[in-house]
């Protein structure tokens, strides 16, 4: 079995240490015996998009996500095509808002988005930054996801979320929600990077793909005590629910 | 020319006659920092790098431009890594001539950190002010201090306040530089920092050729963009991060002729052998004694700022080879049985080197890392995967490694995912504990790798465990090179 990881624009969305979900994904598959390539797709490094299992988007800097805007913008038939397809998507940040309708600046500017979702992100007064653990809707255990969350823009939309907030702000400081979930398409503020420690959905994501791919219905355990330990000290530090 | 200001007056002048501050203000400032900075050090028994200065210039907000006519000349030094290096290692050359020398040694480059240097050191009259200047801090500091020469390091994410993003710290840099009469002392393989030649100024570049450290693989890397004309930048090869052989494709920029350049770098253990060319293409040899790829850098600026400033090159590469400097970001300590060595990780590309220079010591080895995510660390630790912690993997002879700090087990999964074997991996919240297993491991050297708060704990636990005779050495050298200093 082998899995194509799309890394997106990671020469342009590159903050925050998401580059850990990436290796986390190649490393927990190839433990398993799993193959894994790794694709970089960025400007003048664009690769056909239908030949990917799961993409990966991160966040960047204002300048970086613009310029990845403008090339993202002819792929948005081809995205919405592989999120309608089952293909597995994980946005984080910046890449989550990309996703939705626009963006509202702090000058009240209207910056559209590709669209795929209806969704709206809208930047207000205050940075919301810190540790943060949300319960998952996904129905996975342990039930916490824990991860820094570091943005402006809050996210405003009726789909699924990924989490309810239990400590920290999620997608808008308002409706206790954090994060997305349509298909195997997830949208999220979690930062830290998200995936080392919440192996339960690193593996829920590779076992999507893996369905989507060969039919394959469980994966192998592996030994995720640090993993969790690290998991709980998150819990221990900053959550009401130890 | 004797720039003395004359202490028994009402007021005391600019060069164009303006006001600065009155007397009486000034010597009030002064006396309440120097007894802020006696209550800390003496009472307290802890450090006075900052506080000192900011009671003094809550007193007399003018004392800066004080500092900036004691000081005849004036030389800053800013960028993101090796400020502090750079700053100790300059000020260290110019003080070995036997030239007066005000300098921020400790690290504390804010602009209260510049007036406690001085209120801890003062004097009427200094040859040499050598400063480093926070990058946020720069565009405050040069209204008051004006720089005969400014040496710019490099640009990286720090792990603090990342959203700010490197831009913003280039461009306030770039726009305080702009009015200033000064010769900028650039780095010439930072597409970044080399970039500041537009300002149209007098430049000085430096570097590091290719050498048997540079490699084809790109790292951690900031920007692989042209600042120019934002087209993807070629490389011919890596020294570390985005630094570099680069050139672009479309608007031609690429690396400026290095006029000071170090030609050869040999690991020595400790340090490194250096083959160095100087503006009138001599070649030197020199020893500098502290590693990483990232110091040959540091030891290139100092250099070339210590030679664009007509020191003796002979004088100044004997200084080098004798720097020693101990503040807990590269501090070695000498136990009965093995050395114990201390390098501060602050940010990604700093850990990812720190890594790398292990890896050319052969010696049996244990490690020690402590992560914590105190607001002065950075409260968000996911830098630790931005950097290539991967290249622990090349580091030989490696027992076992501790993971401490606050976020102990972040770092043991970090290590984890770089491929570490886990059974070698070992977790202890309590830096106490963890040092002490560490240092019972039978290895010749044990490598300590703490963030920011945690340095001058451990080094307070070290030194409390060198018991008798390695103690009384460390004290023995400390005096002696007190000595030295004071007879030169």
């Amino acid at each position: 079995m082998e899995l194509k990881i799309f890394h997106m624009y990671p020469d342009l969305l590159n903050l925050y240490g998401d580059l850990g979900n990436v290796t986390c994904l190649r490393q927990r598959c190839e433990w398993r015996g799993i193959k894994v390539h790794i694709i970089p797709f960025s400007r003048d490094q664009e690769v056909p998009l239908e030949e990917g299992d799961i993409f990966f988007i991160g966040g960047g800097s204002d300048r970086g996500q613009n310029l990845v805007y403008s090339h993202l913008l002819g792929y948005q038939r081809t995205m919405e095509d592989l999120i309608e397809d089952e293909a597995v998507f994980l946005s984080i940040c910046g890449g989550y808002q990309f996703l939705g309708a626009k963006y509202i600046d702090a000058e009240g500017n209207d910056v559209p988005g590709l669209g795929i979702f209806d969704y709206e992100t809208i930047s207000e007064e205050g940075r919301l930054i810190g540790n943060i653990v949300t319960k998952n809707t996904l129905g996975l255990d342990p039930e916490t996801l824990v991860g820094f969350e570091n943005h402006g823009g809050r996210t405003y939309h009726d789909l699924e979320p990924l989490g309810m907030v239990v400590a920290g702000h999620g997608n808008n400081r308002k409706d206790q929600k954090e994060g997305m979930v349509y298909k195997n398409c997830i949208g999220t503020y979690l930062h830290g990077p998200l995936l080392p420690k919440n192996p339960h959905l690193a593996d829920y994501l590779i076992l999507k793909a893996l369905k989507r791919k060969y039919g394959v219905e469980e994966l192998q355990l592996l030994d995720d005590s640090l993993e969790l330990a690290a998991h709980r000290r998150v819990l221990e530090l900053y959550s009401p629910l130890k | 020319m004797n720039a003395k200001i004359p202490l028994i007056t009402n007021q005391y002048h600019h060069r164009g006659g303006k006001i600065v501050s009155n007397s009486l203000r000034f010597h009030t400032a002064v006396l309440a920092g120097k007894t802020t900075s006696f209550i800390l050090k003496k009472v307290l028994k802890g450090e006075a790098s900052a506080m000192p200065g900011k009671v003094a210039m809550q007193i007399d907000p003018q004392i800066l431009q004080v500092v900036n006519q004691r000081c005849q000349k004036k030389i800053l030094v800013t960028g993101t890594n090796g400020k502090t290096t750079t700053n100790n290692l300059l000020s260290h050359i110019i003080k070995s001539q036997g030239l007066r020398v005000l300098s921020n040694l400790r690290g504390a480059n804010m602009p209260q950190g510049l007036v406690s240097s001085f209120i801890n050191d003062m004097e009427d009259e200094y040859d040499w002010g050598v400063f480093e200047v926070d990058e946020g801090s720069f565009q405050e500091v040069v209204k008051h201090v004006k720089p005969d020469y400014v040496v710019v390091t490099n640009f990286f994410r720090d792990q603090l306040d990342r959203y700010g993003e490197i831009e913003k710290a280039f461009q306030d840099i770039f726009d305080a530089l702009e009015p200033l009469d000064t010769t900028l002392i650039l780095n010439a393989d930072d597409p970044l920092v080399s970039n500041f030649k537009s300002l149209g100024k007098k430049n000085i570049f430096y570097g590091v050729a290719k050498n048997k450290f540079s490699n084809q693989e790109e790292g951690v890397i900031e920007s692989r963009f042209c600042p120019s004309c934002a087209t993807r930048l070629e490389y011919d090869y890596f020294n570390y991060g985005q630094l570099g052989s680069y050139h672009c494709n479309q608007c031609g920029f690429n690396n400026p002729h290095r006029e000071y350049e170090i030609t050869g770098v040999e690991y020595a253990n400790p340090g490194y052998h250096l083959s160095f060319k100087t503006i009138n293409h001599e070649s030197q040899d020199l020893d500098f004694s502290y590693d990483g790829i990232f110091n040959t850098y540091n030891c290139c600026a100092a250099l070339s700022a210590a030679l664009e400033i007509d020191l003796e090159s002979e004088k100044v590469i004997d200084s080098i080879g004798r720097f020693e400097y101990y503040l807990g970001r590269m501090e070695s300590f000498q136990f009965p049985d093995k050395l114990v060595k201390v390098v501060l990780v602050k940010n990604p590309i700093g850990l990812g080197e720190v890594l790398r220079s292990l890896s050319l010591d052969e010696k049996t080895k244990s490690l020690l890392m402590v992560l914590n995510d105190n607001p002065a660390d950075g409260t968000d630790i996911s830098w630790i995967w931005d950097a290539q912690v991967e290249n622990i993997l090349q580091v030989k002879n490696l027992e076992k490694i501790y993971c401490s700090g606050r976020r102990a087990e972040d770092m043991a999964l970090r290590l984890k995912y770089a491929g570490q074997d886990p059974t070698t991996l070992n977790v202890d919240y309590g830096m106490d504990h963890a040092l002490e297993k560490v240092l019972n491991e039978d290895v010749e050297v044990v490598y300590i790798l703490p963030t920011y708060t945690a340095v001058f704990q451990i080094r307070e636990l070290i030194i409390s465990r060198m018991g008798g005779s390695s103690k009384f050495m460390s004290y023995l050298r400390e005096s002696l090179k007190n000595i030295k200093l004071k007879g030169n």
